[in-house]
């Protein structure tokens, strides 16, 4: 530190000292994204960002789609995004909200009611209806979940497949408690006999009825038996409670009867029971296929059985969608060329069934060749699909409080089938708490 | 005091078995990771992998971006740490070696915050990320973490113990703030910067609440969040699952063994007394 | 201290503090008031938002399911706290005890380690181990002849359950903080009390305690804190279940926002969650003395 002018130093000091300050503030603003004025783009390729709330198996699947897309296009380009579950509908309306959403996105059909005001009317968008510049037609499609995809007289969804829960087994357990592993139970009476043949004959967990112990799955075997009787969980109108009555009884002490008789144990995974060899029935949905195929399982696949008046599945569907784009970010051509690879997708989703699991909701997919030849085809696929065109498949609650009221009755259900509240309290506290939802 | 009573054998002796159970749980967790499947839910359970595999670890570093997620990890922490060092460490100073109005009013406020955990803020947060379409990006997860007054409370702590003499010595010779900070306080802290970089480095590599809500693509996400997508996505499967706690906690693990000292010595440092 | 007051300029101060203030500003006091705002309204990410002035605080205090989220919390807190403040220091006195030993070291590590997991490892390990079919915690209590309950589906347990692994977790960091306020207590006391014949409890009781009462309050005022926010080991063991008997504020703030879409409301737990723990910091300062931060 040699000995200079006083002024001087501290006014070399203050520079520096400037520069300092002035160089943290850049790094702190460089962080920030930098985005490239649109002219420095190269105008020829046209990006679209594809948004899914994927994850696993199927999110393998969508991105071989994906890269077959990208292989197949010169002048557009999908630019794959895949997302968590449980925050997607939130990523998807931040998104909008902020102006920059994905050009197209994926939509349960069971969430339309809330989702719809985030997305793109198909027939009536800016750039006139974009159904007629694809060529995507009604009759292409499995009907009930193309009917499902308009709200208020607008088509927002393009239904991409179908997924449900139907019932695996383990044939080895079968074989062992003398039941016949290639006539697996259909009716109530079938299941129940079979149930106390692996209980007591194979001497192991005869049931599950939900995948898991996860609350959300409990209510969903839960309105399984309550559907299957006929029930609705709300009224007509959407504004009360109707589950509170002598089917949502009789489902919930039929599910619940289900531990008191020994069949399985509260809380306990029934997908790891299965692949463990150690259960004998299992409802779980067309996901499970990958996993059950891994495992040394010697396992067959059939329609859930009919618990009460009618067979019943709880299944919902993915479809493609376009969210709300704002004009200055997506020019009407963009908006075609969305339209056209969500065509395209669906015209090679028979992909999504070998690799996902799932039932393309496309009906050439259903058909192509690569489909019926797989293995997955063989061992539940065409099951599924049956399924799907027979009607067996209710969609979950429709409507725009729908996470909510299942929220609030996913408790107690759970606690019911776990043994810990009688079947008739758990509903009437469950009705108390949705109707307080709906109410406010 | 140690060799003139039997206690101090006893308790080594009684510790030692305490602190193998307390370590147990990772034990069980690597040997999870590294035992086949039929393994895993036999039935009494096996202490140690009878036919050891590899197969858990392949899934989990073939079939999801296990190294990218490192990375992330690793790029999250580092910029939150090091943004956090150089933002506190001249406020630091202003609040110990400087007397100014208002000082410790201000200072107060700043303390008074130091306690507010990120986790209240996650809503506002989101919609200012979102607004500055931040949302899915390294800022977004490491940008609210910096502005923590811990920084500038280790810090003072230590800045307060060196004798003032040092800055009037450096004054006389014409220094001003920046140099005396540079020259002076710097060089004698670096126990406390080791420790504030400790204690950053640790607190950024396992937030968990903000970044799971701000990150959505799988290849953004930190090891704790992908440490979740991968249950998300195995819930029935605990050999994967332990296979890739065990990936994420080896890093810290093979820090801690070459490091341990100087992590409990900084760690030691941030206790407030 | 400052001899040369002229040195300093008023902008000289405020570009040292710039930096750290504008973080602070932007990303901490900015978003206080903004959450407060957003709570204040119906809004729902797409733009389209209702002023409802309290409304959503009105709703709150009249959702049975908000008031089950804080006792889970509060009854989180009140066990998980004792439990790791209690462990850490139990494990402090230990350590302190062995200290001059190479193993004592080995054996401080081991305790500590833990301390530098993520959540996502702890909460995955813990609930592995107290798997109801297959954990191996409940196998080797049950093979002891202690009733297991698969704590993770009872009701009753599984808050304990929950507070248990927090407490592995985080004892480890409060014993070396303990440690090291012991180690400042100097020995000269020891070994004052010892020739006065005092027992080792007595010594523990009537130097120690209070010695490190300073030091235990503190960890008493920051672990209530991050009991508040507990989230992390909650939604990777139980996702607030069986039922909701583990459903905590902040997985609550979680589902409102981010599952049921009204940011508006979650926002105000938020602001709630903020004005109890800012109450507890300056409750804090006043009982031990804000000097005490210092």
């Amino acid at each position: 530190m040699g000995w200079t002018g006083d002024g001087e130093q501290g006014a070399t000091m203050t520079r520096r000292a400037f520069l300092h300050g002035a160089a943290a503030l850049t790094a702190a603003a460089a962080v920030g994204s930098v985005r490239l004025p649109p002219a420095l783009a190269q105008p020829r390729v046209m990006t679209l960002d594809y948004y899914t709330l994927f994850h696993s198996g199927d999110a393998a699947a969508m991105e071989r789609i994906v890269r077959a897309f990208n292989a197949a296009h010169q002048t557009v380009r999908l630019n794959l995004l895949q997302g968590q579950w449980a925050e997607y509908y939130a990523q998807l309306f931040a998104a909008v909200g902020a102006g920059n959403a994905p050009h197209i996105g994926i939509c349960h059909t069971s969430r339309i009611l809330d989702v719809w005001r985030a997305l793109t009317p198909l027939d009536e968008s800016r750039a006139g209806n974009l159904l007629d510049a694809a060529g995507i037609r009604g009759r292409d499609y499995t009907k009930t979940v193309w009917d499902a995809g308009v709200h208020q007289g607008r088509r927002y969804l393009v239904p991409l497949d179908s997924h449900m829960w139907g019932l695996w087994y383990n044939k080895d357990i079968f074989r062992r408690a003398g039941l016949d592993p290639d006539r697996p139970p259909e009716t109530r009476e079938e299941f129940e006999r079979a149930c106390e043949a692996i209980r007591t004959r194979a001497n192991t967990l005869a049931f599950h009825p939900a995948e898991d112990a996860l609350p959300r799955k409990i209510r969903r075997a839960w309105e399984i038996l309550f559907w299957g009787q006929g029930g609705s969980l709300l009224t007509p109108d959407g504004r009360r409670a109707a589950f509170n009555e002598e089917r949502g009884l009789r489902a919930l002490d039929y599910l619940a009867g289900m531990i008191r008789r020994g069949w399985n144990q509260p809380g306990t995974d029934g997908f790891k029971q299965f692949a463990a060899g150690q259960l004998g029935m299992l409802l779980a949905g067309n996901w499970y296929l990958p996993t059950a195929k891994d495992s040394n399982v010697n396992f067959g696949f059939h329609y859930v059985p009919r618990f009460f008046d009618r067979p019943t599945t709880w299944g919902d569907s993915h479809n493609l969608v376009i969210p709300r784009q704002r004009p200055e970010r997506t020019s009407n051509e963009m908006l075609v060329a969305a339209i056209r690879a969500i065509k395209w997708i669906n015209e090679h989703s028979d992909i999504w069934g070998v690799y996902g699991g799932h039932i393309p909701a496309f009906v050439p997919a259903q058909r192509a060749k690569d489909l019926l030849e797989s293995d997955s085809w063989k061992l539940a696929l065409s099951k599924f699909t049956d399924m799907a065109n027979r009607g067996y498949v209710h969609y979950p609650l429709i409507h725009e409080r729908a996470p909510q009221v299942h929220s609030a009755i996913e408790p107690y259900v759970q606690e019911a089938y776990n043994g810990r509240l009688a079947p008739r309290d758990a509903l009437a506290r469950a009705e108390a708490e949705v109707n307080r939802v709906l109410s406010s | 005091m140690s060799g003139r009573s039997p206690w101090p054998r006893v308790l080594l002796a009684a510790m030692t078995v305490l602190a193998l159970l307390w370590v147990a749980p990772l034990f069980w967790m690597f040997a999870t990771g590294v035992k086949p499947t039929p393994e895993i839910f036999a039935t009494p359970p096996r202490l140690l992998p009878g036919m050891p595999t590899g197969d858990h670890v392949h899934v989990v570093l073939t079939r999801w971006p296990f190294a990218r997620w490192l990375l992330n990890s690793v790029i999250v922490a580092t910029a939150t740490t090091a943004l956090s060092v150089i933002v506190s460490i001249p406020a630091a100073y202003v609040f110990t070696r400087l007397r100014w109005w208002g000082r410790d009013a201000l200072f107060l406020v700043f303390l008074s915050s130091m306690l507010i955990p990120l986790e209240v803020n996650v809503i506002p947060l989101y919609f200012l990320m979102n607004r500055l379409h931040l949302l899915n990006t390294y800022p977004a997860v490491f940008l609210p973490m910096i502005g923590m007054p811990i920084g500038i409370f280790l810090l003072r702590q230590f800045f307060v113990n060196i004798p003032a003499e040092l800055d009037d010595a450096a004054r006389v010779d014409g220094c001003g703030n920046l140099r005396i900070l540079w020259h002076v306080i710097l060089p004698l802290s670096r126990p406390a910067l080791a420790a504030l970089v400790i204690y950053m480095f640790t607190f950024a590599w396992n937030e968990f609440f903000w970044s799971m809500i701000a990150l959505s693509s799988p290849r953004m996400f930190t090891l704790p969040i992908g440490l979740r997508a991968l249950q998300g996505a195995y819930d029935i499967d605990y050999g994967i699952l332990m296979a890739g706690a065990s990936l994420a906690a080896l890093p810290a693990l093979v820090l801690f063994l070459f490091l341990q000292q100087s992590i409990i010595r900084g760690i030691t440092m941030t206790a407030h007394k | 201290m400052l001899r040369h007051p002229r040195l300093v300029s008023t902008a000289e101060i405020a570009l040292f503090l710039l930096p750290f203030a504008a973080f602070w500003i932007l990303f901490r006091l900015g978003p206080v008031l903004y959450g407060f705002y957003i709570s204040l309204f119906r809004w729902d990410l797409l733009g389209e938002v209702t002023f409802i002035g309290l409304g959503n605080y009105a709703t709150l205090a009249r959702d049975p399911r908000f008031w089950n989220a804080l006792r889970n919390t509060l009854g989180f807190a009140a066990l998980a706290i004792p439990l790791i403040v209690g462990i850490g220091l139990l494990l402090a006195l230990f350590v302190f005890g062995v200290r001059h030993s190479r193993a004592g070291r080995w054996l401080e590590a081991g305790f500590f380690f833990p301390y530098l997991l993520t959540v996502s490892v702890v909460g995955l390990i813990w609930r592995w181990m107290m798997d109801p079919d297959f954990g191996v915690l409940l196998i080797v209590l049950r093979s002891l002849g202690l009733g297991a309950p698969p704590f993770l589906n009872e009701p009753r347990w599984v808050i304990p359950a929950l507070a248990l692994t927090t407490a592995w977790w985080l004892a480890g960091y409060r014993m070396v903080l303990f440690r090291a306020a012991l180690e400042d207590i100097p020995d000269e006391l020891y070994e004052a009390a010892r020739l006065d014949g005092a027992s080792g409890a007595r010594i523990f009781l009537s130097i120690v305690l209070p010695l490190l009462r300073p030091a235990v309050l503190f960890a008493l005022v920051l672990t209530t804190i991050s009991g508040f926010i507990v989230f992390g080991q909650v939604l990777i063991m139980t996702a607030g279940g069986p039922g909701r008997a583990s459903e905590v504020l902040a997985l609550y703030l979680y589902r409102y926002g981010f599952e049921f879409l009204q940011m508006g409301q979650a926002a105000a737990v938020g602001v709630v969650l903020f004005v109890i723990i800012l109450g507890l910091t300056l409750l804090s300062f006043r009982w031990l003395g804000y000097e005490s931060h210092l």
